[in-house]
């Protein structure tokens, strides 16, 4: 839901992580937009990012409603009433739902963790549409420096966790603690819904918390071996090494699977 | 209902104050931060705090073992002390609120008080408000009660 009031859009090839020049670009000429790739949208008004959107984070609504106190109908509410306007936010709080202090809490949670993800490893072109706003206005605008220095820390906090990024994607597989062993209040609500078939993604939708922040957890519960390692979850057939490599013919998924296990361990 | 600006800038006329910060532990994110830190860099300082305050916040010492939210073991979850059903604080605005067991945290160097309060939230959070004080100027007591209002007026309705 999202309005053009401009129709000029820019195009970037990049494969950056946690970095683009065109986003530090379009800060330091204060640009208003969407900065569109395949993983998210971030929106920039004057510069600074006041919105973020990702298929991979729960979004405010999620947050609010599933995760906090708002009623689903309440939001709906206020979408009707200030949607068009592009004042959800401030309708949210004038009508008593959510307090100010809770909103810019969620709002900026909700912002850093979406952003996390359309500043990972990208894939594809990256497009920027000027003029386009977000529907539900304006909240704490943060420097696009600030978003992209968090993101790469968050990167490395997650690999300084538990290196192996592959218990991100996977269906979550608890293993039973040892009888000492503490599984902490946060874990458990994680825990309870690890029912072998839920992603980490998955879990953080039905939990109402921010992708990131069950991430975390899932990669210290894979450090502490409170969650099965995906690799150990491999069938045997899977498993079996392939045959004698034809050298007429060099085997490039499999080159390319080597070289990203050798750049992950890195 | 101030919003993170006004409630820091409050913490802030607290006598003695030097800085102050809201922080997500689970991240060690900024939300918001004012005057100076003990880092000279408030970045280092919130990833810095927020480390103390999820130790706090976990460790099965200072976890009430009625509290659903709580930290425990297997042994604990036998005994049946794990509290299924959620208990949950209502506040003066009538609005529920999750929250852990451990309030707030006070740490005391040779130059400086330093208060970590746990901030409750109607919605699933790891937030907590964090304030520097000049050891000598700063009024330890005084400064306790003042996150503890400013924690639950950040939220309020």
């Amino acid at each position: 839901m999202t309005t053009t009031h401009a129709g000029t859009e820019v195009t970037a090839h990049e494969v950056v992580a946690a970095g683009s020049p065109m986003l530090t670009r379009l800060a330091d000429e204060r640009a208003t937009g969407a900065f569109l790739r395949a993983q998210g949208i971030l929106y920039l008004a004057e510069g600074r990012i006041v919105h973020a959107e990702s298929p991979s984070a729960p979004g405010l609504e999620v947050l609010l409603t599933v995760g906090g106190a708002l009623p689903a109908q309440g939001w709906q509410e206020a979408l009707t009433r200030a949607g068009a306007r592009h004042e959800v936010g401030r309708d949210l709080v004038g009508s008593g739902r959510v307090s100010a202090g809770e909103l810019e809490l969620c709002h900026l949670g909700a912002l850093f963790d979406a952003a996390f993800f359309v500043l990972g490893p990208a894939s594809g072109p990256t497009h920027f549409r000027y003029g386009v706003t977000h529907w539900f206005g304006q909240v704490h605008p943060v420097p696009v420096a600030a978003v992209e220095r968090e993101a790469r820390r968050r990167r490395a906090l997650l690999d300084s966790v538990w290196p192996c990024a592959d218990v991100d994607t996977a269906p979550v597989v608890p293993r039973t603690p040892a009888s000492d062993q503490t599984v902490t209040g946060r874990q458990r609500a994680l825990l309870r819904l690890a029912d072998g078939v839920r992603t980490p993604t998955a879990i953080a939708w039905a939990l109402g918390r921010p992708t990131f922040h069950t991430l975390v957890e899932i990669r210290r519960m894979a450090a502490a071996g409170l969650v099965e390692p995906p690799r150990a979850r491999v069938p045997a057939a899977a498993r079996t090494v392939p045959g004698p490599l034809d050298c007429d013919e060099p085997n490039i998924a499999l080159l390319r699977r080597l070289r990203d296990a050798l750049e992950e361990s890195l | 209902m101030p919003g993170i600006d006004e409630c820091l800038l409050e913490a802030m006329t607290l006598p003695g104050a030097r800085g102050a910060a809201i922080v997500d532990w689970t991240s060690g994110l900024a939300l918001g931060s004012v005057g100076d830190s003990p880092n000279r860099d408030h970045e280092a300082t919130a990833a810095e705090t927020a480390e103390v305050a999820r130790s706090a916040a976990e460790y099965r010492a200072f976890a009430d073992v009625h509290d659903p939210f709580g930290s425990c073991t297997a042994a604990d979850e036998a005994w049946g002390t794990d509290g299924t059903a959620a208990v949950e604080d209502t506040a003066a605005d009538g609005t529920s609120r999750k929250g852990l067991p451990v309030e707030d945290l006070m740490l005391s160097t040779r130059n400086g008080f330093h208060v970590i309060r746990f901030v409750r939230t109607t919605f699933d959070s790891s937030v907590f408000l964090y304030l520097w004080l000049d050891r000598h100027t700063g009024n330890l007591a005084l400064a306790r009660m003042r996150l503890r209002d400013l924690s639950e007026r950040l939220v309020l309705l």
